[in-house]
């Protein structure tokens, strides 16, 4: 007997054959019909991801400037109906865990990987910040896509991005993690079959968590656990951007001094010119400057193999060679997105 | 032309006259998923049991095919290098990867049957 958690939708994605991965004590849907259909749907047409293993905690308004506190970006005079993507940072400045949060008048919905949910709970507590936590009475569905906001505005009254909505039944943002357009739901588990319903008449298909992190990594999206890490900073992941909390944060005085020194750990950006992929842990070497690979898969869109590696410093040079499986292929680094 | 066989590794092979073919079972292709690169040996390399024969790269991971017995390759499938997904379509028959003569022979695999209840 297993003891896997498993999603309201289980029924339904094994109805849809689903093949199952153990993710994080979830068991979670990693494909239907295949993670490269399921790619390019979500980059032609739209899917949609149950991501109900993903932790989901409401926290009280009245917390935000302790909550503030933990984080790398400012989240207490940020705009309500906003939502937010942070680092919760350790005091050693590396990342506990990359975040979202919908900021409400009334409430904060936290949104964290299924992986961390426990570790962000323990750190809120000692912190003395209390909350609810929904994850077991609430889906998660992410529908993205390239035509995914002109589908859904049929029915949802769609926000700006990086905005946020609350019906009676559900919330949602204009967020995702596939690098297209689309929104992520929260609905009562006792709501979730009718969006489903929805989902189906509008045409839009399930996608697998497979096709999630090809579509994120093609995205030059993050992952935690390979691009972050209680070992990985934001700073060295490249989520500078996320560092707006001009207040004091746990973790500040790190992120400081490696932002003025320019002293730390880089994550690059690869693209190879071969077929092979370069995957998680092989090694790498750009000039003298030896780096690991962190997450490597194909891309779909520009048919080469594509990923992060993480470099001691930072190279001054864009030409790297990896250790693939004892041959050496060079590739390129990249300081742009891999897609345009 | 033998019975197809398989291995613990979930490699099939077929032995005809002298030749084996060999390829990967349906139920590999399954568990690996999108397969988007085959790494080919060298036609005339020679493979002792159980050396890595193939790469099979997914999207998933990567998977090595051994070889199921001594041989040289004498033949690959190259539709594979530009058509990798007919592992996955069809992986017993239009997506076979090596041809190779048999140098000892070694019939030692499993039988359908007992293939299918050693994946179960």
């Amino acid at each position: 007997m297993s003891d896997l958690k498993t999603t309201k939708l289980h029924t339904y994605h094994t109805s849809k054959n689903a093949k199952f991965i153990n993710f994080a004590g979830w068991s979670m849907p990693f494909s239907y019909e295949g993670t490269l259909l399921e790619h390019n749907r979500v980059r032609q047409t739209s899917g949609f991801f149950d991501v109900s293993h993903m932790g989901r905690l409401i926290l009280d308004y009245h917390q935000i400037k302790e909550i503030n506190s933990l984080i790398c970006s400012e989240l207490k005079s940020l705009n309500n109906t906003k939502a937010l993507y942070t680092v919760f940072s350790s005091d050693e400045g590396n990342a506990l865990d990359d975040v979202i949060f919908w900021k409400f008048q009334d409430e904060l919905v936290l949104i964290c990987n299924a992986s961390n949910t426990e570790k962000i709970k323990n750190h809120l507590l000692e912190h003395n910040i209390y909350f609810q936590d929904v994850t077991l009475s609430t889906s998660l569905i992410a529908v993205q896509g390239l035509n995914a906001i002109e589908l859904l505005s049929t029915t949802f009254d769609i926000p700006d991005k990086f905005s946020t909505k609350k019906m009676s039944h559900f919330s949602y943002a204009r967020t995702g993690y596939t690098g297209e357009d689309g929104i992520e739901i929260m609905v009562d588990n006792e709501n979730v079959e009718e969006l489903l319903r929805l989902l189906e008449s509008l045409e839009i298909l399930p996608c697998g968590l497979g096709s999630r992190d090809t579509l994120r990594l093609e995205a030059s999206l993050p992952l935690y656990g390979f691009e972050l890490s209680e070992k990985i900073s934001p700073v060295e992941a490249g989520l500078k951007w996320t560092i707006t909390n001009e207040n004091d944060y746990l973790g500040k005085k790190v992120h400081d001094q490696q932002l003025l020194t320019g002293n730390h750990k880089v994550l690059k950006k690869f693209i190879l010119n071969v077929k092979n992929i370069a995957r998680t842990d092989t090694l790498c070497s750009a000039g003298e400057i030896n780096g690991v690979v962190t997450s490597g898969n194909i891309s779909p869109v520009l048919g080469h193999p594509i990923g992060f590696a993480l470099f001691e410093t930072k190279p001054d040079t864009d030409l790297a060679v990896f250790d693939i499986r004892g041959n050496l292929i060079e590739g390129k680094l990249l300081n742009k997105r891999f897609l345009s | 032309m033998s019975d197809i066989k398989y291995l613990k590794t979930h490699e099939w092979y077929i032995i005809e006259d002298n030749v084996i073919t060999v390829g990967i079972s349906d139920f590999a292709q399954g568990e690996l998923g999108d397969i988007v690169y085959v790494s080919l040996p060298e036609v005339g390399k020679e493979f002792k049991k159980g050396e890595s024969l193939v790469e099979v790269e997914a999207t998933k991971t990567v998977a090595e095919a051994y070889a199921p017995m001594d041989c040289v390759v004498t033949e690959v499938n190259s539709n594979l290098d530009t058509e990798p997904e007919l592992i996955n379509i069809d992986p017993v028959v239009s997506g076979w990867m090596i041809k190779a003569e048999i140098i000892n022979l070694d019939d030692s695999g499993m039988t359908y049957l007992e293939y299918e209840s050693f994946i179960s």
